[in-house]
């Protein structure tokens, strides 16, 4: 391995910056929603107290998506000089560290610089309507990835992934605002570009994730989450739950239960070869939706191969050609958050959200007291009474964090490797190919789910 | 060495090429027509040889004579003379010349053509006239452009007679022997120009 | 009530888009002046001399032995090829005769010189394609290691005034020989790394295939060469059509593509070309004997002996032409070249109209254009 230091490098620059975001976010969460409530406060009857605990998700959120754009930046340079035989930053802060510290200190204190004949209402407002509903897009997600912690319970919609979506179709507004208000013949091909690929891929994307919730028979990203959990052959991207009965049934002959194994097999495929068959459909399903999914994410958040609306070689920079200083700050700033939420959607639609990928009936013999070992170990550390870590929602939130940003390592990887589509082609792919495929594939797993009883709820007194 | 093999291969491409190239400063025989010449001459082109530019044969026509003649040459199946290589001005001591290096795509063929424009028959303050042969041969057309921006040979006929390299509003032909550089072009004060 | 659809009939208004000279994709300064129906490419300008930087003037004002040095400008991604260009037609002038051994170092070190153009070419064109940030840097490693090699025997990575008048300037130390041996060695399984990852890509042969169809006739008429020409069902390269120095003496294939050459063809033709230069490389350390490399003295007062001639290589962009006259002084009396970009760049409008925007840049990088080439 001749770059193994490199290598070595970004892992430890990836870590140190997980670090570097989570610890803040965490402390924000718990001096706002726990420090001050339980100990400033106190009168659990004050008004206050409710009031910060209510702010809690919003305040996190608002920490976290700076640091994290920063992260995702110097992860994404970093990444792709390891693909390309380069070093890529590493000069700034230890090894680049701070390479885009440095960067969002110089762009917000560049010119703000309004093109002569843009219309400047417009020219303003396109960033903001760009950048604040990834802002809204990802508070419901919280609750799910953080084990439905009870501070973020409130923020846990009954319609969660509807909503999540909802808000994530809003940009391709601030784009096409900010496309034509530039007075720039790029920014505004740029802009109805993205409008028509938005269109067209928003389509197989959703329906992907209406795939899931009808496996799931819920909106709610909670729900959808703990149904997956339990290990990897729980998650949603393999059938959707159809391997459930399979994996109790494992679990049971491993552990020696009493109860009849059969009937577990029965009760999960009622229809016998015909239901095992029905399952094996639904896994090549999800599988397919799954890589629907990320098709439609990539066009989604203008990633390569689908970045047509900033296409570099032809449209200069697309539609944020005409912005410096600030607003373009914060487009850049909403691209990678994009990025990050449609990784965390894919996580706790698809990757079973903060679940653990080992099965329950794996790990268990070999490490029978995981969770009563660890628990007191937080006890002994943090002190219990301040209430500082909560081991349900610790590990959850690793595994999430893992999991996401392995999305975003694969996303920077695809970057590494593809050419960009061309317009009509997009259109092409998107209309003729992918939009059919993704109604073809609902309707069969439509069919094949009556057949499968997924998410097996264990009959009562059953449950190990 | 590599020259003294391809000796025997030049009179090959051109058999009437009397003269190497090494021998040129003693005092040269009147030249004669090669096969692009003959050839020329069959069909009716009158052309004057020239001296051999290194092994390849050279002949001057008559401005008016330049398209049949070329046309010829293009068309017909034994020279073959389908590449213009490039089309070149010279400012010479005494005349405007107008150079056509000609060559094939499936033959050795080679041969330069030169209009000769006198510079006694040029009116002060006109430049030389050419017939265009953008028509004939797309190449022409932006060599045609550049010859007419560095040297000044004014082409007739051509369908976009602008300057090419330089600016558009340039003054003088920089590649002509008269030419005064401009002594600070890049801070030019005049608010028209374009520079 | 009849009510007739005239959908034919619906006119959008053209859009004229100015690509450059301040344009990420147009590699330096060419400015393009498209008109678009939508996306669609309806009548295109090209407006070159934006870097025009009065070579052939230079090349007037300056003695044979000054313009020797700044002769590799003019094609700044294949300067070997430039100065090999002049100091054959100033040697047919003055009726030198090249020692072998600097006959081979010139094929060497300008076959050398052509792998580093195709390698630059096949990194921006990915650009060019959109292959952002991914690819396009493997090339530079193999780009990276014959410049080493080229600035070793010319002292200079890009510039490198290495042949000259009469031979070459510098024997390189046995040494080199025994490296660039290695270095030939490992370059086609590096060729075929980026085989690997190009030549099957799906979204690659989508954008190439059909693209840029350029048919025999027209870039017959508008002299295009090089690779270009070759895919366009044309066997001319100079090398093989007209064999100069040693390359009569050597084996290797010209990749030439029956029918009308699209950007795909133009892609592959360009990697067989490496590999094919490679392979020259190798025979020639395999065939150099120790000798003289210089026939002619370099001195400030060079002169060439009076006369015209016109002397063409086969460049790695196509024929790279240099027209002399000389009247015995030490300055050549008119300095012209022939460039290939120059030609090839015009054939472009012919090329672009009916694509859309984003082939533009698609076909612009297929063609091989270096600007400075185009406006010198």
């Amino acid at each position: 391995m001749g770059n193994a230091s490199e290598i070595f490098k970004f892992t430890r620059l990836s870590v140190i910056w997980l670090c570097l975001i989570f610890i803040p976010v965490w402390f924000v969460a718990w001096g706002v929603g726990i420090f001050i409530p339980y100990f400033l406060i106190k009168d659990q009857s004050n008004v206050f107290f409710d009031l910060f605990q209510a702010l809690v998700p919003i305040i996190s959120v608002l920490v976290f998506i700076p640091i994290n754009a920063m992260f995702m930046v110097l992860f994404e340079r970093r990444g792709l000089a390891l693909f390309t035989v380069r070093s890529g930053p590493n000069r700034v802060g230890m090894d680049g560290l701070l390479q885009t510290a440095a960067d969002a200190v110089k762009l917000l204190f560049k010119e703000d610089i309004t093109p002569r004949g843009a219309d400047i209402a417009m020219f303003t407002l396109a960033p903001i309507t760009f950048f604040a509903p990834s802002v809204f897009a990802a508070i419901p997600l919280l609750a799910a990835v953080t084990n439905d912690h009870p501070l973020f319970h409130i923020v846990n919609l009954p319609t969660g992934i509807f909503y999540v979506l909802a808000a994530s179709s809003v940009p391709v507004v601030g784009i096409v605002m900010g496309g034509w208000a530039s007075n720039n013949k790029y920014s505004l091909v740029g802009g109805l570009r993205s409008a028509a690929q938005a269109i067209s891929y928003e389509i197989p994307l959703v329906l992907s994730l209406i795939s899931i919730s009808m496996m799931a028979k819920s909106l709610d990203v909670v729900q959808i989450a703990n149904q997956q959990a339990g290990g990897i052959l729980d998650w949603n991207i393999f059938g959707g739950g159809a391997l459930r009965g399979i994996d109790k049934f494992i679990a049971l002959n491993l552990v020696g239960n009493t109860i009849d194994a059969k009937t577990i097999l029965d009760s999960a495929y009622p229809s016998g070869i015909l239901s095992y068959v029905a399952a094996a459909v639904l896994i090549v399903c999800t599988v397919i939706m799954f890589a629907l999914y990320l098709t439609g994410a990539c066009a989604e958040i203008n990633r390569i191969p689908f970045d047509l609306p900033e296409a570099e070689s032809e449209l200069v920079s697309g539609y944020n050609t005409e912005y410096s200083g600030i607003k373009f700050a914060i487009f850049f700033l909403a691209e990678f958050t994009n990025l990050f939420i449609v990784s965390s959607i894919a996580v706790v639609m698809f990757m079973g959200g903060g679940g653990n990928p080992i099965p329950a009936w794996l790990l268990d013999p070999w490490w029978p007291s995981f969770s009563s070992q660890v628990g007191p170990m937080f006890d002994l550390v943090t002190a219990k009474g301040l209430m500082l870590v909560d081991e349900h929602t610790f590990f959850p939130a690793l595994w999430v964090i893992v999991k996401t940003y392995s999305f975003v390592f694969f996303a920077i990887l695809i970057r590494g490797t593809l050419p960009r589509f061309r317009i009509d082609q997009l259109m092409d792919f998107g209309w003729k190919r992918l939009i059919p495929l993704s109604l073809i594939v609902f309707l069969v797993m439509a069919f094949a789910r009556v057949l499968v009883n997924v998410h097996l709820v264990m009959p009562v007194g059953g449950a190990p | 060495m590599t020259d003294e093999e391809k000796k025997p291969e030049e009179p090959k491409a051109a058999p009437a090429a009397a003269k190497p190239a090494a021998a040129k400063p003693e005092p040269p025989p009147p030249p004669t027509a090669g096969p692009a010449g003959q050839f020329l001459k069959e069909h009716g082109v009158v052309t004057i040889p020239m001296v051999d530019s290194c092994g390849c044969e050279t002949a001057e026509i008559n401005p008016a004579d330049l398209a049949a003649a070329l046309r010829l040459l293009r068309s017909s199946s034994e020279i073959a003379l389908d590449f213009l290589v490039t089309v070149s001005g010279v400012d010479n001591i005494d005349t405007y010349d107008s150079v056509y290096h000609l060559q094939s795509f499936s033959n050795k063929n080679e041969f330069v053509l030169k209009v000769r424009i006198k510079k006694t028959d040029v009116p002060e303050g006109k430049l030389p006239n050419v017939p265009s042969i953008a028509n004939l041969w797309k190449t022409a057309n932006w060599h045609e452009r550049e010859t007419y921006d560095l040297v000044g040979i004014r082409y007739n006929g051509h369908p976009y007679p602008r300057r090419i390299l330089n600016t558009w509003d340039w003054d003088g032909y920089p590649l002509r022997r008269d030419y005064k550089q401009p002594v600070d072009a890049l801070n030019d004060k005049n608010p028209h120009s374009m520079r | 009530m009849a009510i007739e659809l005239k959908t034919h009939s619906l006119k959008t208004d053209e859009m004229i888009i100015n690509m450059g000279p301040q344009h990420p994709a147009t590699h330096g300064v060419l400015r393009l002046i498209v008109n678009l129906d939508g996306e669609m490419v309806k009548h295109v300008e090209p407006v070159v001399g934006h870097l025009h930087r009065g070579q052939e003037w230079q090349g007037q004002n300056r003695t044979w032995f000054q313009y020797q040095a700044l002769i590799d400008r003019v094609d700044y991604l294949s300067g070997m090829f430039t100065s090999w260009a002049m100091a054959r037609a100033a040697e047919k002038l003055d009726g030198l005769v090249v020692p072998e051994r600097a006959e081979w170092l010139r094929i060497i070190a300008s076959e050398m010189n052509r792998i580093t153009s195709h390698l630059l070419w096949l990194g921006t064109y990915l650009i060019d394609l959109g292959a952002m940030f991914g690819f396009p840097f493997y090339p530079f490693r193999e780009r990276e290691k014959l410049f080493v090699l080229l600035e070793e025997i010319a002292g200079q990575r890009m510039m490198f005034n290495y042949i000259r008048i009469g031979g070459v300037q510098r024997d390189p130390k046995p040494d080199w020989f025994k490296r660039a041996k290695e270095f030939t060695e490992d370059f086609p399984d590096r060729v075929d790394e980026y085989e690997a990852i190009v030549s099957e890509n799906p979204i690659f042969l989508k954008r190439t295939q059909g693209v840029g169809i350029l048919p025999k006739a027209v870039a017959v008429d508008y002299g295009v060469t090089g690779p270009t020409l070759r895919c366009s069902g044309v066997n001319y390269d100079l090398r093989r059509f007209k064999p100069y120095s040693m390359y009569d003496k050597l084996e290797f294939e010209v990749p030439t593509f029956a029918g009308d050459g699209d950007t795909q063809q133009r892609y592959i033709a360009r990697v067989k070309e490496m590999r094919e230069s490679n392979k020259i490389i190798r025979q020639c350390l395999d065939m150099i004997q120790p000798g003289d490399i210089m026939a002619k003295k370099q001195v400030a007062g060079m002169r060439i002996k009076a006369g015209e001639g016109f002397e063409a290589v086969e460049g790695p962009r196509g024929v790279l032409g240099c027209y002399i006259i000389s009247n015995g002084s030490d300055k050549p009396f008119r300095f012209r070249w022939r460039n290939p970009s120059f030609s090839n760049l015009s054939v472009l409008p012919e090329l672009l109209i009916g694509h859309p925007i984003a082939d533009v840049m698609a076909i612009f990088g297929s063609i091989d254009v270096i600007i400075p080439d185009v406006d010198r």
